[in-house]
């Protein structure tokens, strides 16, 4: 299947995904049931940047997924296929807001779902400073854990906030991953749809540091695109799903690198088959320069500790 | 004039033939007009005059009239054997251009006029040619190289050397038809033996041998011209260049550089930036000299040097209207005769340079290539003597112009690729991101917009409709010759006009930063075009005709731009024209042009006037294409 077919595919099953899910959800509890995520000012935040509505019942997503129908419109260019991939996180951002709305903690440790608004305000001074000199979204399933450990402690030990999604959280846990907001990573939960909640952060960085309008949605992605330095690593089989998912990363302006054979798009989708040379190709295809501190210390500094930030705890 | 006028330029062009008018100079609308109806045998292509029964014509209508010319001739031979004339015409052409480029780098040296400028395309081509160059003096090489070459054109034995460079799905397919071009010259006289009274008498051999001599052209012929001027006069990287009438310039020397080989340009480049020439410029009162390029010839200098286009084909006798031009300088191919009336209306001096293209009442000035700069200045110095001469009152100078970025050879398009390679996956230098970037279906595909300008059409027009259609369609554009001059004046071939692209060709145009339209060069260089596309189709493992590509020609006009199209669709490459050949008075020869071709290379000709008809069969083949490989 071509590629613009298969992200087709993928959001057609998530909005069927996000149709069904609901149908039940209004059955069980009513349309007017709340509809929220936690400690937000910004209602569900992507559907929010993206039309300027903020949903606050179930009766409401109705008409969200009449939004995201009308993102998927199946011809074979790039605006089609990079909306059909906003479609894709729209769906997924539904099928989130679902989980808060049947279940008061639908998230548990290790897993953090929805992430607060101050938590982001948080993340804004270091991100601006480049203290934070980017986010990593690693996704799927490494070919083992200490694999996805080597990755993810490499991006820790270069600073980078590292989002984890599906399997890759159990294999981090395995390979003696540190995890937290302090220590910069952040496991988001199992299901794929759950990447939104980075997604989320990230246009809520254009809602409040951005100050970008709600509804404006190409100077939402204008932002993120230049100013969150965000990527994705997705690991392991890719399903039409997650390739569409992809697509609404790149929508945003994070390229995806996988370990997949797929049609490769230069800078924006790649394929690196070579797990050590995993975290220099995502930085160099997101443009990502590591501040280097000079440390005037005795010992060889080799290259291999170049950008390795020496942590107050070690 | 002006309800029939047919220029997409309306005001400047408008004003020049009103002026036309009153300074009672007659332009080719004029002799247009004086035709009236064409002649629908010589429009259908059915007319002889091979042999001294004829001239014959064949009845248009089947079973009516005379279906045999006094040799028994069939509509069918007689369309096919015009045909091939035509492509053997056209294949002399730019066999001859290349020829005349090869001995000039025969004659390179050290301390000489003629150098060579890119040593490494040299080597390179050495080696592939099986050239020792170990310890020898670089141009002792270039001699060595330079001779092989020029025995491309009359090897008794084997086959082109150039045609290695293909694909080898598509070498295979040359083997199949037999159509591997032996010499050049050689193709070239086949097929005026064939094409002999009492000779071939099959429509089918003969567009098989048109095929073969034509890509004697694009594989032999313009290769060579395009590899060794690069050689020569160095490989084109991307720069900046304005086109249209508004570069001439009221205070300067103006010059206009017309015709097609490089040598000559290249030399008048070098004389107008000599100090004694810069001086003697300001003694004649002027700022100074104002080279601006016509047709291929300006493309070269462009490509090379950034020189100001003044405009295509069609602006040749709107250059001189202008009252501002001190010379129109030529040398050969798709020059009007018709400059010297023309010229004469004004102070205009009309200097031709080559034996082979004398023009009668203009003044000739022949251009030695062995004492080339010499020579360049002698020509120059006229025409900058010529600026007095000036009739200030008969100078009218269009403002129209534009901008653009042109010099995307082969090599500068792969290094602008780099930009976007990420060095922890793959190499530098490789077509690999232009490949993905089709394979993924951000680009759809990619067209070559090549050709002449033609009365039949409105000036320009079919170009930049197509070219338009095809980047809003996330159709990457190549051009050269005119239609590169069009895109240029059109504003295409800057970086801004990717506001004008689909989504997939802008951000393709914005990370590899180029415009949606490259300029690759002259007539000679759709050899680039054809280099292009066969490293994609190997780094594929395909063959060309797989690749969702085509070749428009929509305003074509020359016997050159039909051995293009033949060598394009040799080359596995669809080829759409936008002016109907003469071949319509033939069924058979029809069919196999528009059908049955497809069977023997994987691709065939289209014909289509109407430009926006003409764009959407482009894009329709280009999505079918794209399905059969499933991407
Ligand atoms: S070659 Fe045949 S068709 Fe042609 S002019 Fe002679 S007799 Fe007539
Ligand atoms: S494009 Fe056609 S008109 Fe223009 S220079 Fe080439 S052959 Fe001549």
């Amino acid at each position: 299947m071509n590629l613009f077919q298969t992200i087709f595919t993928g959001s057609n099953q998530a909005v069927s995904a996000a149709e069904g899910l609901l149908k039940q959800a209004i059955e069980q509890k009513g349309r007017d049931h709340k509809v929220a995520f936690p400690d937000t000012a910004y209602a569900l935040p992507v559907i929010y940047a993206a039309t300027g509505i903020k949903i606050t019942t179930l009766g409401e997503l109705e008409g969200a997924i009449g939004i995201v129908k009308s993102l998927i419109v199946e011809e074979l260019q790039l605006t089609q296929a990079l909306n059909a991939g906003l479609a894709t996180a729209v769906s997924a951002e539904i099928i989130e807001a679902i989980k808060y709305a049947m279940n008061e903690t639908p998230y548990e440790a290790p897993c953090a779902g929805h992430i607060s608004d101050p938590i982001i305000r948080s993340l804004g001074v270091p991100l601006v400073t480049g203290d934070i000199p980017g986010v990593a979204v690693v996704l799927g399933e490494c070919p083992d854990s200490a694999t996805a450990a080597k990755v993810i402690k490499d991006y820790q030990s270069k600073g980078l906030l590292t989002f984890l999604v599906g399997k890759v959280i159990d294999q981090a846990i395995e390979g003696n991953v540190k995890m937290g907001l302090e220590l910069r990573v952040i496991p988001l939960g199992y299901d794929v749809t759950s990447v939104i909640h980075v997604v989320s952060v990230a246009i809520r960085a254009s809602l409040i540091f951005g100050a970008v309008e709600p509804g404006k949605l190409d100077k939402h992605m204008e932002y993120t695109k230049n100013r969150v330095p965000a990527f994705v690593n997705a690991f392991g089989p890719l399903s039409e799903l997650v390739v569409s998912a992809g697509a609404g990363a790149i929508a945003l302006g994070f390229p995806v690198i996988t370990d997949q054979v797929v049609p490769e798009v230069p800078t924006l989708l790649l394929t690196q088959k070579d797990y050590d040379k995993f975290v220099a190709t995502s930085l160099e295809a997101r443009g990502i320069k590591i501040k280097i501190t000079e440390l005037p210390i005795p010992v060889a500094f080799a290259a291999a500790f170049e950008g390795e930030r020496i942590r107050k705890e070690d | 004039m002006s309800d029939q006028f047919i220029s997409i330029y309306q005001t400047s062009e408008e004003q020049l033939l009103e002026k036309a008018v009153q300074d009672g100079v007659e332009t080719m609308w004029d002799r247009k007009a004086a035709m009236k109806a064409p002649c629908g045998f010589g429009e259908k292509g059915i007319c002889c005059r091979i042999c001294a029964m004829g001239p014959c014509r064949i009845s248009p209508v089947a079973g009516k009239g005379a279906q045999r010319g006094i040799c028994g001739a069939t509509a069918d031979v007689i369309v096919a054997r015009n045909l091939a004339r035509m492509v053997a015409a056209g294949t002399a052409s730019h066999s001859d251009h290349a020829r005349d480029i090869a001995h000039v780098m025969h004659m390179a040296s050290r301390d000489g006029n003629f150098k060579i400028r890119d040593e490494k395309k040299l080597l390179d081509l050495a080696s592939e040619w099986g050239v020792k160059t170990e310890d020898r003096d670089i141009y002792e090489v270039a001699h060595e190289v330079a001779e092989i070459a020029l025995n491309e054109f009359g090897k008794p034995f084997g086959t082109l050397r150039f045609l290695e460079r293909a694909p080898e799905k598509r070498k295979k397919v040359w083997d199949d038809l037999q159509i591997r071009p032996r010499a050049i010259d050689r193709e070239i006289a086949t097929i005026l033996h064939s094409t002999h009274i009492g000779c071939t008498g099959d429509a089918e051999s003969l567009l098989h041998m048109s095929m073969r001599t034509a890509l004697a052209d694009g594989w032999g012929g313009s290769m060579i011209g395009t590899v060794f001027s690069d050689i020569l006069y160095g490989t084109p990287v991307p720069r900046e260049t304005e086109s249209n009438l508004g570069v001439l310039d009221e205070k300067q020397v103006n010059i206009i550089l017309h015709g097609h080989e490089p040598s000559l340009s290249e030399m008048i480049v070098m004389a107008s930036l000599d100090p004694e020439m810069q001086k003697l410029a300001k003694k004649v009162g002027a700022e100074g000299i104002n080279l601006a390029g016509m047709c291929c010839t300006g493309n070269e200098v462009t490509m090379r040097h950034g020189v100001k286009i003044a405009g295509n084909f069609y602006q040749q006798e709107m250059a001189v209207l202008t009252g501002a031009v001190e010379a129109v300088i030529v040398d050969v191919q798709c020059i009007f005769p018709s400059l010297v009336p023309i010229t004469e209306c004004y102070h205009t001096k009309f200097i031709t340079t080559s034996p082979k293209a004398k023009i009668t009442g203009a003044t000739h000035i022949e251009f030695h290539e062995d004492r080339a700069l010499e020579s360049a200045k002698a020509i120059v110095r006229e025409a900058i003597e010529n600026f007095k001469n000036r009739k200030k009152e008969k100078v009218f100078i269009p403002t129209e112009k534009s901008s653009g970025v042109v010099g995307y050879s082969v090599e500068a398009i792969i290094k602008q690729l780099d930009k976007v390679v990420n060095p922890h996956i793959d190499p530098m230098g490789t077509i690999k991101p232009l490949a993905d970037v089709i394979k993924a279906g951000v680009l759809r595909g990619a067209v070559g917009i090549v050709g002449c300008n033609n009365p039949k059409s409105k000036h320009d027009y079919s170009h930049i409709e197509i070219m338009k259609k095809m980047i809003a369609n996330d159709v990457i554009v190549v051009t050269t010759g005119c239609a590169a001059q069009a895109a240029v004046k059109a504003g295409l071939t800057n970086k801004d006009a990717r506001k004008l692209a689909g989504q997939g060709l802008a951000t393709v145009c914005e990370l590899v930063d180029i415009p949606p339209v490259l300029h690759l060069g002259s007539c000679v260089d759709i050899s680039r075009i054809m280099t292009i596309v066969g490293e994609v189709a190997k780094h594929m493992d395909l063959d060309n005709s797989d690749l969702p590509v085509a070749g428009i020609a929509p305003e074509w006009m020359s016997e050159k731009a039909v051995a293009i199209a033949n060598y394009v669709v040799a080359t596995g490459i669809d080829t759409f024209l936008g002016i109907t050949p003469p071949v319509t008075g033939s069924e058979e020869v029809m069919d196999i042009m528009t059908n049955r071709v497809e069977a023997m290379t994987g691709a065939k000709f289209f014909i289509e006037e109407d430009p926006h008809v003409l764009a959407d069969k482009v894009l329709s083949r280009i999505e079918e294409k794209r399905q059969k490989l499933g991407i």
